[in-house]
């Protein structure tokens, strides 16, 4: 299969079809769950998605551990290439390489501003045209507000599709019928799309539901779940 | 005599540049009597450290090349491996690693723990080197221990354990407070060879209280009975506290820590006494050996003095009186008139004249125990090389040695020169496998590889000050490579029958890429015979292979040697009388060369694994560094103010980076890199460098 096909055949097409057309540049998108539901593999899909298609992509992690993402990314791209049958497989991964900076942050409680800065700095100094950010594993839930309009900002300056995967930092946190964290709800109005990710017991599968769709429409399946084996998004 | 194993020690002293190891290694060697006086690196007297035996290292102030030194200490008997800090000589820090039990690893006070420490660090995991830590330069302005002790836990991962407090810091550091015997000691005499021991100052026993306590609790891990006794709150005797340090330190999941000045003569006993307490002697550490017998199946060496000898020879040095072989014995032991077997070569010697180093002096000795490092005079051998007791084949694992992707020509002045150079560079290549070197048949040029500009320049200098070769240095050049991304028929006929006897071959078939998989990586060429119903005699075969063999060492696009290409031949024709194996070697060289030209070839080159760190403020700069280089940011991760920054970048790119990245950090910022793999050049590239080839073709 060419990469041309395998990108209008992604299952990303029918989820991006849910949310009206896809999240769009200047946008925050958020993925929110419990913890190991599967929201890192989601969230490097949707990267991968975008790098078949040749745009840039920043993953921000706080692990501490680049390759551990790095080998999300194989892994993720090994499992959709081999399973498409995708042509000349390693000169598209190459070039998924040079379009994909992972930025790590070892600090723990690190600044919205410095991580701000640090991408600014990539973007402009290294000339590295981001179109999209993905922040995994950011604990959102303790961010304040005004956080979160920096981020809102630095999205809108630089125009850039922003994504963050969301799982509350303590335990003892409410869940609505979705999977999204009760400690989300002081920023909704800032975020464009939310999407909450649940496992559903009759299906025997974790549902992706839209729960607020740039303010407009009401919750909604998306029409796809997540693959029991690989976490991969499928329809 | 064979000296009590339990007795000795080999340990290496590893660190980054100008962390004071050089010093260190001087004051080891004063206290344990060995040297009368001692000589500072950057020496106003002009001898300069006794280590550092050549004249260049002293020059720049850093240490090329390991000597291996013994010393007494407490009626020990310790081998000093002295181990290079720079980058480019990370081939000499490996082996010097491979026959060490355990390390000192120096951290500088001020500096802390940089990116070459944390190379160096790496590689000690890669080989499991217990080691303690020396934080050296206390008397120095900035001079923090604490804050290093973090880095080592947070950069290196290591489990650090403060074995002592300093008492003062800067230029009031007094001496250091004992946190094993809770003393405070103090370094009286000219050079501190004095040792007084007193009561803790006032103003430090509740820290050292603190520490100690800090002590006890990270040691109890890894001893129930002293766990028990913490528990029940009973007094805890030192015996206890240091097997279960030791213990600790051995299994790689402690790292005791040091401290003082070398330079200002303060806490280098204790340290002494640490390496004694707490690193392995030979018993403790496990070797392997390869069975070349048995398949290479892997052997443990019990380090017993009655087995048959197993020795490896990790360093040669040229002395007045011929090659000196620096060896560690593994297992039996080496006796003057012994015949041994290099497993290398199969070929038999005896050993004649067998020595100890200290630093500068020798001493004779007729046996050389288990464990033992000596050297040998007069044997013809290289580096890594493994001696046997006849009978045996074992060979040492073979070490890592990273491929050269650099070369140089060099050209003498003269005659005399020429032969120096001649004698030069045949030392070095035994002495440094990623050293090589030949002659371009086509220059007629001599050329040499190595595995960056800097290793390449210390050799050029050594050449020039040691073996007085008077020598011209050529551009660098990188080594390319060549390849195919399609499949290209071929039939050739190579005839040559005009009276006489004549040559007649032909061969027909195909070339294709070819990807190795990882169990034959080195295989860039694979044969495929295919050849039916005798169209090509069988005995002609192998001849096909040679030819095409030869044609894959030399691309022609630009004369590099040609990588991943599968030649399968399918059908030919040949004479009763003409055909010959020359014939069918020429008729498949000349088939693949036309071949070649068909099958879309590219250029490739090696692409660089850079890691750079330095402060987050150069981070920017550094990016944009990067970004000019053809390079790729594949990550980057901070931490506190520190940045690092993984990229992979061409190495056409890379000339000169040392000194863009030390203007554009103020000196703040490092790099190492290493060859990651070939990469397609783009064609803008690849046809400047065609361009540059034929001009130089035409030239000549």
């Amino acid at each position: 299969m060419e990469v041309n096909e395998l990108i209008k055949n992604s299952p990303i097409r029918v989820f991006e079809k849910s949310i009206n057309g896809g999240l769009g540049k200047g946008n925050i998108g958020v993925l929110a769950s419990r913890h190991g539901i599967g929201k890192t593999a989601c969230l490097v899909h949707i990267a991968t998605d975008k790098l078949f298609k040749g745009e840039h992509v920043v993953h921000v992690s706080f692990s501490g551990n680049v390759e551990h993402v790095l080998n999300w990314y194989k892994e993720v791209f090994r499992e959709i290439s081999e399973y498409k049958s995708l042509d000349d497989a390693f000169s598209v991964y190459e070039t998924m390489r040079e379009n994909r900076v992972v930025m790590n942050f070892s600090q723990k409680n690190i600044s919205v501003d410095k991580i701000i800065s640090s991408l600014t700095t990539l973007i402009q100094q290294g000339s590295f045209q981001a179109d999209t950010v993905l922040f995994d594993g950011y604990q959102l839930t303790k961010a304040t507000p005004e956080d979160v309009k920096k981020i809102k900002a630095f999205a809108q300056a630089m125009n850039i599709e922003v994504w963050f995967s969301v799982s509350p930092a303590l335990t003892d946190v409410a869940f609505d019928e979705y999977g999204v964290p009760e400690t989300m709800k002081p920023y909704l109005d800032l975020i464009d799309v939310l999407l909450g990710l649940k496992y559903n017991e009759e299906k025997s599968k974790v549902i992706m539901t839209v729960v607020q769709d740039h303010h407009k429409s009401p919750s909604h399946f998306t029409g796809v779940t997540l693959d029991p084996r690989t976490m991969l998004i499928t329809e | 005599m064979t000296k009590e194993l339990k007795l000795m020690r080999n340990i290496g002293i590893s660190a980054h540049i100008d962390s004071g190891k050089t010093t260190l290694s001087e004051r080891i060697l004063f206290y344990c009597n060995r040297i009368h006086s001692i000589h500072e690196v950057h020496g106003k007297d002009g001898v300069g450290a006794t280590m550092d035996s050549m004249e260049l290292e002293r020059e720049r102030g850093i240490t090329i090349e390991s000597a291996a030194t013994s010393v007494e200490w407490k009626n020990y008997e310790i081998n000093v491996i002295d181990t290079p800090g720079h980058v480019d000589f990370t081939i000499e820090v490996e082996r010097s690693l491979r026959v060490l039990d355990g390390a000192i690893l120096v951290l500088c006070s001020v500096g802390g723990v940089q990116s070459q420490s944390i190379t160096v660090d790496r590689q000690m995991n890669r080989y499991k080197v217990p080691r303690i830590a020396f934080i050296n330069k206390c008397d120095r302005v900035g001079a923090n221990p604490y804050r290093v002790v973090n880095q080592l836990r947070e950069k290196l991962f290591l489990n650090p354990v403060m074995m002592e407090i300093p008492i003062g810091l800067e230029d009031k550091l007094e001496g250091v407070v004992d946190l094993m015997k809770m003393k405070a000691i103090y370094f009286d005499g000219d050079s501190g060879e004095i040792l007084r021991e007193e009561e803790i100052p006032a103003s430090l026993v509740a820290e050292a209280q603190a520490k100690r306590e800090e002590l006890l609790d990270k040691a109890s891990a890894f001893d129930d009975d002293l766990m028990e006794m913490l528990l029940e709150g009973e007094e805890v005797s030192n015996e206890i506290l240091e097997k279960a340090i030791r213990k600790g330190t051995l299994s790689l999941q402690l790292c005791p820590v040091f401290m003082g000045s070398a330079h200002k003569n303060k806490g280098i006993q204790p340290l002494l006494d640490g390496v004694l307490k707490y690193l392995p002697d030979p018993t403790e550490v496990t070797n392997r050996a390869l069975d070349l017998d048995n398949n290479e199946k892997e052997v443990i060496l019990p380090s017993d003095p009655e087995a048959p000898t197993v020795a490896l020879a990790f360093k040669l040095e040229d002395g007045q009186y011929g090659q000196l072989t620096y060896i560690r014995v593994y297992q039996g032991h080496l006796r003057k008139g012994d015949e041994l077997v290099n497993t290398r070569t199969k070929r038999k010697f005896k050993i004649g004249r067998l020595v100890k180093m200290h630093a500068s002096t020798m001493e004779d000795i007729s046996e050389a125990g288990c464990g033992d490092i000596a050297a040998l005079f007069g044997i013809d051998c290289a580096s890594g090389d493994t001696f046997c007791a006849n009978g045996l084949n074992y060979t040492m694992s073979s070490m890592f040695v990273p491929t050269p992707v650099i070369s140089l020509a060099i050209i003498p002045k003269d005659k005399k020169s020429a032969d120096n150079m001649a004698k030069a560079l045949n030392r070095f290549t035994k002495e440094d496998p990623t050293f090589q070197t030949y002659v371009d048949p086509e220059s007629n040029q001599t050329i040499i590889k190595g595995m960056g500009e800097l290793h390449l320049d210390v050799y050029v200098q050594r050449m020039i000050r040691e073996y007085k070769a008077d020598v011209e240095v050529g551009r660098p050049e990188v080594a390319y490579r060549e390849a195919i991304t399609k499949r290209a028929d071929f039939n050739y006929t190579h005839k040559k029958q005009t009276g006489g006897s004549g040559q007649f071959a032909r061969v027909a078939g195909y070339i294709e890429p070819f990807v190795p998989t990882d169990d034959d990586m080195d295989k860039e060429y694979q044969f495929v015979n295919e050849v039916k119903g005798g169209a090509i005699p069988s005995e002609y075969i192998p001849s096909c292979d040679k030819g095409f063999r030869a044609a894959m060492k030399k691309g022609p696009q630009l004369n590099f040697p040609i990588v991943g290409v599968r030649c399968v031949v399918n059908d030919g024709g040949w004479h009763p009388v003409d055909s010959s194996d020359m014939a069918f070697q020429t008729a498949a060289l000349a088939a693949f060369r036309e071949a070649f030209l068909q099958a879309a070839p590219l250029i490739l080159e090696p692409i660089m694994k850079v890691e750079v760190e330095g402060p987050s403020e150069f981070q920017g700069a550094i990016f944009g560094s990067i970004n000019q280089r053809r390079g790729i940011i594949v990550s980057s991760t901070e931490d506190h103010n520190t940045s690092t920054i993984d990229a992979e970048v061409p190495l056409a790119e890379m000339f000169g980076y040392s000194t863009v990245l030390r203007s554009l950090s103020q000196g703040q910022a490092e790099f190492t890199m290493e060859l990651d793999h070939y990469a397609k050049t783009p064609v803008s590239v690849s046809d400047e460098l065609r361009k540059a080839y034929n001009e130089k073709k035409k030239g000549k």
